[in-house]
């Protein structure tokens, strides 16, 4: 999923860049001060996500969780994931500082993209099973969005756009399926026991204050 | 008053669960420390005359059919190779100059690896060192008619050659072992150390961010 330094041509890192920018404004405009910790934790569970090691065909691949960070941060997900990221590449020498931008845009904005698309099934009061299927939809897509973007990436930059997005999806198939498992997981373990951590993205902003 | 500490005890068995589930996390990641990792590495090294390259990602998975492309110290473009299925590929030495080899696997994966010019020299020195005593070996056959005080000492020289390649190939051989362990050594994937460290700094943040976001509120 990281793209490494010096693939990508630079109007892409620059364009990744740009709109990885935008996009972390509006998480950090949504950030309330009470949701900094949950953010905080989830940036650090995406952080160590990305070392649980999945044996995939030719390539290695990895836990991504940008899903269940959708899920639970919604925009919010920009900035935890843009530091997540920005620690893998300093630490873990993965992807890259260059390719921050765009790679924070690869995985931030299907995050965000399912959280519109799945993240009604959060709401308090919906089903038990509603909740699950919906987590396991937003866990999957989220990993597929990202990878037909990393192929987008790609295909920007001149490789042919099929063949490497088919790549990095079929790829990651098998991360699909254990992400949507955890996601579904997490959102169970989370209305349990902290539904207010699930269900704080969903309540309208004045409700959840008071 | 009466709700309060049945709610904070609640809240303390919940805050005990969610740290348990967090800490499964946590060891599910460490568990699978040795095979773990996202990158793709390269190694070059020389021998005689061909540089050897071995490919991989990192967690020990041969890179196979990867693409290898080098360069010259310019950038210009030498040759291109795919990886066998051993994610080894070699080519002959194609300039005498410094060399960077890189690697292009799958899924916008890149690394490099830069062959030093005097490892290249050095070879090339070799190699060119290789070629002189053929034409010596001619010289002597030619000369052994005609005189009988030269063969000794070209016979002195082609020795010292020989012992000069032999000594190359026995290297090679010995340092084989060495070689390889440097290039398994290259690709350790990220330790506790790091995975604490960027964990710490995370909470940092989140420190740094209320510390900033509840300043107002205090005053």
């Amino acid at each position: 999923m990281h793209i490494s330094e010096g693939v990508l041509s630079p109007s892409v890192l620059v364009a990744g860049a740009a709109l990885t920018t935008a996009g972390v404004a509006v998480g950090l405009k949504r950030l309330d001060h009470e949701e900094i910790p949950s953010a905080g934790i989830l940036s650090a569970a995406f952080f160590v996500a990305s070392l649980v090691h999945v044996p995939a065909g030719p390539a290695s691949v990895h836990l991504v969780m940008n899903g269940l960070l959708g899920l639970i941060l919604g925009w919010k997900a920009f900035p935890a994931i843009l530091v997540g990221l920005g620690l893998q590449a300093l630490l873990f020498q993965f992807g890259g500082l260059t390719t921050l931008g765009v790679n924070t845009l690869n995985m931030a904005l299907p995050a965000v993209i399912c959280y519109y698309l799945f993240g009604w099934g959060a709401k308090a009061g919906t089903r038990q099973h509603v909740l699950t299927i919906t987590a396991f939809a937003c866990g999957s897509c989220a990993v597929l969005f990202s990878g037909v973007m990393v192929g987008f990436s790609l295909y920007l930059t001149g490789e042919a756009f099929l063949p490497a997005a088919k790549l990095v999806v079929a790829a990651h198939l098998p991360v699909m399926f254990i992400e949507g498992g955890l996601t579904a997981a997490c959102a169970f373990f989370l209305r349990r026991v902290r539904p207010e951590l699930l269900e704080g993205q969903y309540v309208p902003k004045s409700a959840s204050q008071f | 008053m009466y709700p309060n500490p049945h709610h904070s005890s609640s809240a303390a068995r919940n805050g005990r669960r969610i740290f348990c589930f967090f800490s499964v996390l946590l060891w599910l990641a460490f568990s699978n420390i040795p095979a773990l990792a996202h990158k793709v590495t390269i190694f070059a090294w020389v021998e005689g005359d061909t540089v050897y390259t071995q490919s991989k990602f990192s967690g020990g998975r041969k890179a196979r059919n990867s693409t290898v492309v080098v360069y010259d110290k310019e950038g210009k473009l030498l040759l291109e190779g795919k990886t066998d299925k051993n994610g080894l590929f070699s080519f002959k030495i194609p300039k005498k100059t410094e060399l960077k080899v890189a690697l292009k696997a799958s899924m916008g994966h890149l690394a490099e690896w830069t062959i030093p010019a005097e490892e290249i020299m050095g070879a090339a020195d070799n190699s060119e060192a290789g070629v002189v005593p053929s034409t010596q070996q001619a010289a002597p056959s030619t000369e052994t008619k005609t005189s009988s005080e030269l063969p000794a000492t070209t016979a002195v020289s082609l020795s010292l050659q020989d012992v000069q390649d032999l000594i190359d190939r026995s290297l090679d051989r010995k340092l084989s072992p060495i070689v390889n362990m440097l290039a398994d050594s290259l690709d350790r994937g990220p330790g506790m150390s790091e995975v604490m460290g960027g964990i710490g700094y995370i909470f940092g943040l989140v420190g740094v961010a209320l510390y900033f976001a509840t300043r107002g509120k205090r005053k």
